[in-house]
């Protein structure tokens, strides 16, 4: 226990250390541009040019060169016209670069974890088809992941046992198996969607595409390599093929089997959010191009922080299981 | 084109397309007889006066919309449409061409559509750049439920899915570059399903960004080894990209590179000085500014006036399926494009885009695009109301200088009929001409007859472009591939 | 025939690896008996083949010649009639020591409510002293209680045959002895038949009837059946002062140690056996010898058996 909780202090002291250099790095550096007066000479040019003399000062002192301030009165732009395009802290004059509220640059530990505040505060909003909270991203992304990963295991254990079973199986699915495996599923997904003509069935299939092969491999490897003397205890007492399977192999293979299920569904978890960039629509993978899209670090940052979360949280959970069927010999 | 003008107004710009800004024979008084109101400009004042419009009654809007499409369809350009006019007075144009095409008629059927809408619940897709506007701010604004439409508008991240969601049946309609609908009706890379391009959404509105640090190299003389990004192969991008560099003694294929790069990821890669500079849709060059990683070099505006970009699509089967729903739709789509355009709407609709559920990008940036006032990124403050424009119909023309330019860098090897290809690509441009492939077998319209002037003559970055003389157009240029 | 569990002619053979070579053969025209009742154990060198014989009448290996029987049915496959103890306990290590017993027992009496089957395995399991460990899972057993798991879930079944493979082989010599002492007990309330294998010259003399002496392979064969001509119930303590103990004892230890190889087929260099498994057309059996009696009567019922 003590181990433990020095442990988790080490983890902390990281996670601060690591916090406090993304702090420094990412500080704010951008200087706002003096304030400036107007000599006479400029300022009655400017009201030759049939500029007001109050938007001829503010400009001044938001920092604008007269120089700005001239172009400005040459193109006949009033105020309202400047506010139409969205005033001129938008115009990057006053910082001398960006606009003063883009955020350029790496947003920084605290503007991450306002966007992450927000949503977080409200997981569940919809406002329209494009814009929905992290909450009900997340939702479709594990819906499809776990249709995607569901059938792969309807798949791939049946197989897989098949596989494990049979030596003369083995050897004829081996080419196919090997040759399939280490393409990229989002390879796949160009096919998918031109075979299946089905965005979210598309998505389903490359998840299973990619979920499928860790699953069958282990699961193969794990029934031939169920101990010779557990099948001999189900052929003295008889057992029909279907309870030898269920009864004797499944359970001896199970944690073969389920770590199987734990890489899968880690792949299968990488997969979705990048089938979605690719697909749109709604889900992680959206949600984090839509804020690339936009150019909103802070909010893709949050994004990122939760895949890898629910990831971990997957991982865990196909962890337990392998913990529950675990077994010591 | 803004619908409160009406078409049959002799005296003002109702299309404003391409090679037509400032050519048309503004009314310059030069005798005192100019100033004699004649007694067929009285009787055309007088019907135009009859006239009424109500931009906020959809049947309104739809009717004047209708007219709209006839009228293009009939004298193409504004320069045929006002002389004729003029020539023959308003009223009697309208009774000659009502002959011939009984707007009577449509405009019930139209009425008609309104109260016997198919399918009420529509799926069109979008990609999030502002040429969409029309649909994207169309829809935040409340374009298609004044229709009686319930539209969900879906981001869509790149060309190619959305070409795949259209075939797929996953959208209904889409947002897509003007050359799509006609390669997929074709099969160009992909199964062949009919698709027709119903309308331009909108025309300008790119611009070449570079990197600040090229601030001193703002010649494209200089350019030698940038690197440039543009979003498509198949694009105007590419082509208008290719057109600019090519007329400052850059050649594209061997003095510097362009790669395809998905329009989002344009700001970053410029930061990452992973490209010199890129020609792409707004919001993509104006953001670049205001987040002070590039600057605007040219307007694609300042290449080539009012080239065209994208437009929405739909499919045959569609049209097919649903005639009173695709009617209907195509009219509050056309009542957006008339709406954005007027300066006034602009911003708007660029309030309107700005939340996350459609361009997700700072409401500043799009004013800046929308309303045209805007800083370049070298410390200028410019004012180019047009910088964007909305234009329903495109001219046939322009997919034939499309073709010219892809035969002249070599996308195009062998020997093509320009006019019949283009005829096929911008097969129905207009929203008439969709009309009229909708089937109007009880009317007997044949709009073949309509006597047409496609292919007007324009200009291209200072090069007169006759689409009747294209291999001797692409002779006269010194860099080509073909 | 007199023996209810019988080999006939038995025979396994190896094809050679390298391609025309000879096939290794482990024995031939094996005759193994065992009658109804009987505890038998079979003793031999590791190679001999014994442990094939046992498989064989489990049904869990094929032999390339011959048959064994069961009573009048042959054997082909496994089944509830016989239950095995492996040498390595072979318990299912998901399952507690209780289900494991109860496994068996429900694929015995598939009939049978669960309250019936924890019933009956439970009690015999408290058979082998477990009473208080029927919960824990094996890897929580020592290996003597694992090895008593195995007993109680072979016994539980009431096969007709019960097959042991040095059952007592990776148990300490400690625990081996208690174990073999629970065995005893338990199979003398039991009409069982054994066939046990051992190397273990003093629990063959504890537990058997009846030990086969198998001699070294290849070509292996059972060279005799001694009679363990002691009084039952044995006990490990007092067998010692059996007056026949020593004589039999000796007589075990004097053939592992010296006649098994002597005795070899495959160390008289010829194809002919030595001994005739069958003399016309009747199956001829190992002799039956008890150690302590006079050569003579032993040299008469070899004679015997022979003829």
């Amino acid at each position: 226990m003590y181990f433990r909780i020095r442990a988790a202090s080490l983890s902390l002291v990281i996670f601060l250390c690591f916090l406090f250099a993304w702090h420094v790095l990412t500080a704010d550096r951008r200087v706002a541009a003096d304030s400036r007066t107007l000599s006479p000479g400029e300022r009655s040019q400017l009201l030759e040019n049939g500029m007001p003399e109050s938007d001829a000062i503010g400009y001044a002192q938001k920092g604008l060169t007269y120089e700005q301030i001239l172009q400005i009165s040459e193109l006949g732009l009033s105020l309202e016209d400047i506010d139409g395009a969205g005033g001129i802290e938008a115009f990057g004059f006053t910082t001398g670069g960006a606009a003063e509220e883009a955020r350029t640059g790496f947003p920084s530990p605290a503007l991450v974890w306002e966007e992450a505040y927000e949503q977080i505060r409200h997981p569940f909003y919809d406002k329209g088809p494009n814009d929905k909270g992290i909450g009900i991203q997340l939702k479709y992304s594990l819906l499809r992941v776990g249709a995607g990963f569901f059938l792969a295991v309807l798949i791939a254990v049946p197989v897989g046992f098949l596989v494990g079973m049979s030596p003369l199986v083995n050897l004829a699915l081996a080419p196919f198996i090997q040759i399939l495996k280490p393409i990229s599923p989002l390879a796949w997904l160009p096919v998918a969607l031109y075979v299946i003509k089905d965005a979210e069935q598309a998505s389903i299939f490359v998840i299973l595409v990619c979920s499928v092969w860790p699953m069958l491999i282990n699961t193969a490897f794990g029934v031939a390599s169920v101990k010779r003397d557990y099948i001999n205890i189900a052929k003295t007492l008889e057992l029909s093929p279907m309870q030898t399977a269920l009864q004797v192999i499944l359970p001896a293979a199970a944690p073969t089997i389920f770590t199987g299920m734990r890489i899968s569904i880690g792949i299968a978890w990488l997969v979705i959010v990048a089938a979605e960039m690719v697909i749109g629509g709604i889900g992680m993978g959206y949600f984090v191009w839509n804020e690339w899209n936009g150019l909103n670090l802070a909010s893709m940052i949050f994004a990122i922080f939760v895949i890898g979360f629910v990831g971990l949280l997957l991982d865990f959970l196909i962890g337990q299981l392998i913990r529950f069927s675990d077994y010591k010999e | 084109m803004n619908l409160q003008n009406d078409p049959f107004d002799p005296n003002i710009d109702v299309w404003n397309e391409c090679g037509e800004r400032g050519k048309s024979d503004e009314a310059v008084p030069t005798s005192v007889a100019d100033f004699v109101v004649s007694p067929k400009e009285q009787e055309s004042q007088e019907f135009l006066s009859r006239r009424s419009f109500d931009s906020d009654d959809p049947q309104s809007v739809a009717h004047r919309a209708i007219e709209n499409s006839v009228m293009k369809g009939v004298f193409q350009t504004d320069l045929n449409r006002r002389r004729f006019l003029k020539a023959v007075g308003s009223s009697a144009t309208f009774a000659a061409i009502n002959a011939m095409i009984p707007f009577g008629s449509l405009q019930a059927m139209v009425d008609d559509a309104m109260k016997k809408i198919e399918k009420k619940e529509l799926k069109v897709g979008f990609v999030p750049i502002t040429c969409a506007t029309p649909i994207i701010g169309g829809h935040a604004l409340g374009f298609f439920e004044k229709y009686g439409l319930k539209v969900d508008i879906i981001k869509t991240a790149g060309w190619a899915v959305a070409r795949d969601k259209c075939m797929n049946g996953e959208y209904d309609a889409s947002h897509l570059l003007a050359p799509m609908p006609a390669a997929m009706s074709m099969g160009l890379g992909s199964t062949s399903q009919d698709w027709r391009m119903v309308t331009n959404v909108n025309t300008n509105g790119q611009a070449i960004v570079l990197a600040n640090k090229h601030k001193n190299r703002n010649d494209p003389k200089l350019w030698k080894g940038f690197k440039f990004g543009v979003p498509f192969e198949h694009s105007m991008h590419n082509l208008l990209l290719r057109l600019y560099v090519a007329e400052h003694g850059i050649d594209p294929d061997r003095d510097i590179q362009i790669r395809v790069i998905p329009p989002p990821e344009m700001v970053a890669n410029l930061r990452a000085e992973n490209v010199d500079g890129y020609l792409a849709p707004d919001p993509f060059n104006q953001r670049a500014v205001y987040d002070g990683v590039g600057f605007i070099h040219k307007l694609t505006k300042d290449i080539w006036d009012q080239h065209p970009c994208c437009c929405f699509g739909i499919s045959q089967r569609f049209i097919d399926e649903n005639p009173n729903t695709f009617i209907v739709l195509l009219t509050a789509i056309l009542d957006a494009t008339n709406t954005v355009e007027v300066s006034q709407n602009r911003v708007a609709f660029a309030e309107a885009m700005a939340p996350r559920n459609y361009l997700n990008q700072p409401s500043a940036v799009l004013k800046q695009i929308l309303t045209g006032v805007f800083p370049d990124g070298l410390g200028n403050i410019k004012r180019v109301p047009d910088r964007i424009s909305f234009m329903p119909y495109p001219a046939q023309s322009m997919g034939v200088w499309i073709l010219s330019q892809m035969k002249r860098w070599g996308y195009i090897q062998n020997e093509i009929n320009f006019k019949t290809v283009s005829d096929d690509i911008f097969l129905s441009t207009e929203a008439g001409k969709a009309m009229e492939a909708m089937s109007d077998k009880n009317r007997n319209v044949k709009w073949t007859d309509i006597p047409a002037s496609k292919y007007p003559v324009y200009d291209v970055y200072g090069k007169e472009f006759d689409p009747n003389k294209v291999i001797e157009y692409i002779n006269g240029f010194s860099i080509k591939r073909s | 025939m007199e023996y209810y569990v019988r080999t006939e002619l038995l025979g396994k053979a190896f094809p050679s690896e390298k391609k025309g070579g000879d096939d290794y053969v482990v024995f031939e025209d094996l005759n193994v008996g065992i009658r109804k009742g009987e505890f038998v154990t079979c003793i031999g060198h590791s190679g001999c083949g014994k442990s094939t014989v046992l498989n064989v009448f489990a049904g869990l290996e094929k032999a390339t010649a011959g048959a064994s029987f069961l009573g009048n049915r042959v054997i082909e496959s496994p089944g509830l009639d016989r239950a095995v103890v492996f040498q390595n306990h072979s318990l299912l290590p998901w399952r507690s020591a209780l289900k494991n017993v109860e496994f068996a027992v429900k694929a015995r009496w598939p009939q049978w409510s669960a309250a019936e089957v924890e019933t009956h395995s439970r009690k015999f399991l408290s058979l082998v002293g477990l009473d208080k460990s029927v919960d824990r899972k094996p890897y929580q057993l020592s290996g003597g209680m694992r090895q008593r798991v195995g007993i109680a879930r072979a016994f539980a079944i009431k096969s007709e045959l019960l097959l042991m493979d040095e059952p007592f082989g990776a148990l300490d010599a400690l625990t081996r002895g208690v174990i073999q002492d629970e065995l005893v007990r338990i199979w003398s309330h039991t009409d069982q038949t054994v066939f046990m294998i051992t190397h273990d010259v003093d629990e063959a003399i504890l537990l058997s009837d009846r030990i086969l002496l198998m001699t070294n392979g290849p070509r292996a064969r059972v060279a005799e059946a001694v009679v363990v001509d002691l009084p039952r119930p044995r006990n490990r303590a007092t067998i010692i002062h059996e007056p026949k103990y020593y004589a039999t004892r000796n007589h075990l230890v004097d053939f592992l140690v010296r006649r098994s190889q002597e005795l070899s087929d495959d160390q008289a260099g010829s194809d002919a056996r030595t001994v005739p498994t069958s003399v016309d057309g009747e199956l001829v059996y190992p002799p039956e010898i008890i150690p302590g009696e006079s050569e003579s009567a032993n040299l008469t019922a070899a004679m015997a058996a022979q003829c």
